[in-house]
């Protein structure tokens, strides 16, 4: 990246909705929604530690922070230092995070159970790739291939994760209903999609498949809700141990949202693909 | 086709990591996958998960116990059994309160046993009297300890107050403690908790939290017996974890206080009912046979007979029954003089207020049933200095203090004071050893 195209994509104007756009929307939200869903999370093991509340307020502070970034897209330059600022937080915050779960119980004998039953160890990782993808993309053009790399990159990072953490937290029940396998079978090929996708970026067959993919992730994704919904509703206990200890609704939206990113990527490629070569 | 080669190279990569996936799961230990219902899965790791930080003692205590070798779950004791109030905890549905009605649902045997035992509703009702049983509760212990449950409160406790008869009586008198799931007590009085242990239950000292001290001295006695030495030299090559069903006495070649009374040794039946082997009613004060007396003793000859001859045997037991008989006469003669004071009038209706009454109590209370356990038990110095010695001190500190009220003006019937629950303190007619059965009436304390 050159400072030229830094300066360049600083200054970008852009139109009302673009692939920026929609990206800087998504990160706000997403570092935005990450504290409500760590707050339920947290709330589950009663904040029994005061390091529980920092994910909290940090994404409170940096999503209110973003909000700019989405409304005003011809922010000043210096703007990106608070940028950086936030990415390279968010990735300590999430190293930190996942350092602390895996403390809960895996550090101390080291088995397979340890590390299905203690704090989900993938979870925080969620920061360090809204962190990167924060960082990376601000250190290219937007809309560019390097950029739409950047974000592939990313989504496959998420389904790394998401695959992860559907296989652990889905083993908690001993995979006792067969549909809780469906989860772990979708992110197993969106991982293995979307990194050959990175492999052979101009492979056009890849690029459609990975389309069908992205798409079918995010009907598992509202799948997954509803499956989670239901066994939270059947489920004996209060209301609120239900909501709290129950199956994390709002986790199978992850591959809603991955699929959106992903999206936000082909749509990019899209575009760059619409323009005249000389442009 | 060729085109579609990286679409097919992605589907071969995700199948591998589908593959990949369930091999993982596969090679879980069984305990965590196979489970009749997915909360019990998750009860296999999410309980630790929690308690290793809140009471971890429990967990590491879980963790060493026969229990999770055999793959029992948190949830597969703590579940609600039927009968038994239930509460939400972090997303498991658990009993309120565990009783023995938990351990039932796989030790059912076991529990049978120990609800006909005394550990069982005599245990309680010695102290509370009959208040707190339901008539299904009560039905079932009086079928087996006719008297020993429809009976008042135990009065001292009430005199001593509520702080005394919680932390003090019935701190021990709870094994037996009804509860609302119908059920008695609680196996982990012996057994503890999370560790579920037998070899816990073996040891002396287990039965020693209830079993000593001047009332009933059973772990100072085992400590002083041939046995309590033996004990403590073999007890390092012992196995006290064996399982109760097979235990041999290569396992344990000495006995420990629950061997007699309890064990399956060489191939015997193994029972929690801790009375079936007894011969006597050796804590009342004038101690008679049991109803099933004579059946006991033979069962428990022949647990003796696994180490001794039979004639060491029978001669060890007509010795206990010579001691038996001869406290039986000492403590009925002490009573039957107090017996008469309060009749002539030199003594209030209520129960300790004088100090002659005080001296009746121990002198059964402490020291006749010290020497007729150390007879029974083979603790030489209980039947003698613990034992007789004390019987013949309070005899006489009796008689004199008897001498000088006989002399003293009758106590005005208006001066007494009354007691809610005054407690009994029957006195029975002596008995042979081999007179015929009977139950008697419940002492002031029954353990």
């Amino acid at each position: 990246m050159t400072g030229q195209s830094c300066q360049t994509a600083a200054i970008q104007a852009g139109p009302r909705l673009s692939p920026a756009r929609a990206l800087d929307a998504f990160i706000v939200s997403n570092l935005g929604f990450l504290g409500v869903d760590i707050a339920l999370a947290h709330a589950a093991n009663r904040f029994a530690r005061r390091e529980e509340w920092w994910p909290i307020a940090f994404s409170v502070s940096a999503a209110l922070l973003l909000v700019p970034s989405v409304l005003w897209p011809r922010r000043a330059a210096a703007w990106r230092l608070v940028e950086f600022a936030i990415g390279t937080l968010a990735v300590g915050v999430g190293v930190l995070g996942m350092i602390l779960h895996l403390q809960s119980a895996f550090f101390e004998q080291q088995t397979l159970a340890n590390l299905v039953y203690s704090a989900p160890f993938a979870a925080p990782l969620a920061y360090v790739g809204l962190g990167l993808l924060l960082i990376m993309v601000r250190m290219e053009a937007a809309g560019s291939e390097a950029w739409e790399g950047w974000l592939l990159v990313f989504t496959l990072g998420g389904f790394a994760g998401n695959l992860a953490l559907t296989l652990t937290d889905h083993a908690q029940n001993g995979f006792f209903s067969r549909s809780e396998w469906a989860g772990v079978v979708g992110a197993a090929f969106a991982c293995s999609f979307l990194l050959l996708l990175l492999l052979r970026p101009d492979d056009a067959p890849l690029a459609r498949a990975v389309r069908y993919v992205l798409a079918l992730q995010a009907l598992l994704g509202l799948l997954g809700f509803g499956l989670h919904l239901y066994a939270n509703v059947a489920r004996p206990g209060s209301w609120s141990d239900r909501a709290l200890y129950g199956a994390p609704l709002f986790a199978p939206l992850l591959f809603v949202d991955l699929a959106l990113l992903g999206a936000i990527a082909l749509w990019a490629r899209a575009q760059r693909s619409a323009r005249p070569l000389n442009g | 086709m060729v085109q579609f080669k990286w679409v097919f190279l992605a589907v071969f990569l995700g199948t591998a990591l589908v593959v990949a996936a369930l091999l993982i799961n596969a090679r879980r230990p069984s305990l965590e996958r196979s489970q009749p219902e997915a909360v019990f899965v998750e009860a296999t790791g999410k309980c630790a998960e929690c308690h290793r930080r809140e009471t971890s003692a429990v967990v590491h205590q879980f963790e060493r116990s026969k229990h999770a070798a055999k793959g029992i779950t948190c949830l597969d004791c703590h579940r609600p059994a039927a009968g038994q109030e239930s509460q939400d905890h972090r997303g498991f549905v658990i009993a309120k309160q565990l009783t023995s009605k938990n351990c039932a649902e796989c030790h059912s045997t076991e529990y049978e046993q120990f609800s006909r035992s005394r550990h069982a509703a005599p245990s309680w009702a010695a102290v509370n009297g009959v208040k707190d049983f339901s008539p299904a509760q009560l039905e079932l212990g009086e079928r087996f300890h006719q008297g020993w449950v429809n009976r008042p409160a135990m009065g001292i406790g009430a005199m001593e107050g509520p702080a005394a008869l919680a932390s003090g009586c019935n701190a021990c008198h709870a094994i037996g403690k009804p509860n609302a799931d119908g059920s008695f007590g609680s196996c982990t009085n012996c057994h503890s908790r999370h560790s579920a242990s037998v070899a816990l239950a073996r040891e002396p000292t287990t039965c020693g939290q209830c079993h000593m001290g001047p009332d009933h001295s059973q772990l100072e006695i085992y400590g002083e017996s041939k046995h309590g030495a033996l004990f403590q030299a073999q007890r390092a090559s012992m196995n006290m974890s064996a399982d109760p069903k097979q235990l041999t006495t290569a396992d344990m070649p000495v006995p420990t206080c629950a061997t007699c009374p309890m064990s399956g040794l060489e191939g015997m039946k193994v029972t929690h009912d801790t009375t079936e082997r007894l011969s006597y009613y050796l804590f009342a004060p004038v101690s008679l046979k049991r109803p099933n007396g004579d059946r006991g003793q033979a069962e428990m000859k022949e647990l003796c007979a696994k180490c001794h001859v039979r004639d060491r045997i029978d001669r060890f037991y007509a010795a206990a029954e010579q001691v038996l008989v001869a406290t039986n006469e000492k403590v009925k003669g002490a009573t039957d003089v107090v017996a008469g004071l309060r009749a002539a009038g030199k003594l209030t209706k209520a129960p300790f207020d004088e100090d002659i009454e005080f001296k009746e109590f121990d002198l059964w209370h402490y020291f006749g049933r010290t020497a007729k356990h150390g007879a029974f038990m083979g603790g030489a110095d209980f039947v003698q200095w613990h034992g007789n010695y004390e019987l013949l001190k309070l005899r006489r500190e009796i008689d004199i203090e008897a001498a000088e009220l006989q002399h003293a003006a009758p106590v005005a019937s208006a001066d007494v004071p009354t007691l809610s629950a005054p407690p009994a303190i029957p006195v029975q007619a002596a008995a042979a050893p081999h007179a015929p059965s009977a139950s008697g009436a419940p002492a002031a304390s029954a353990r």
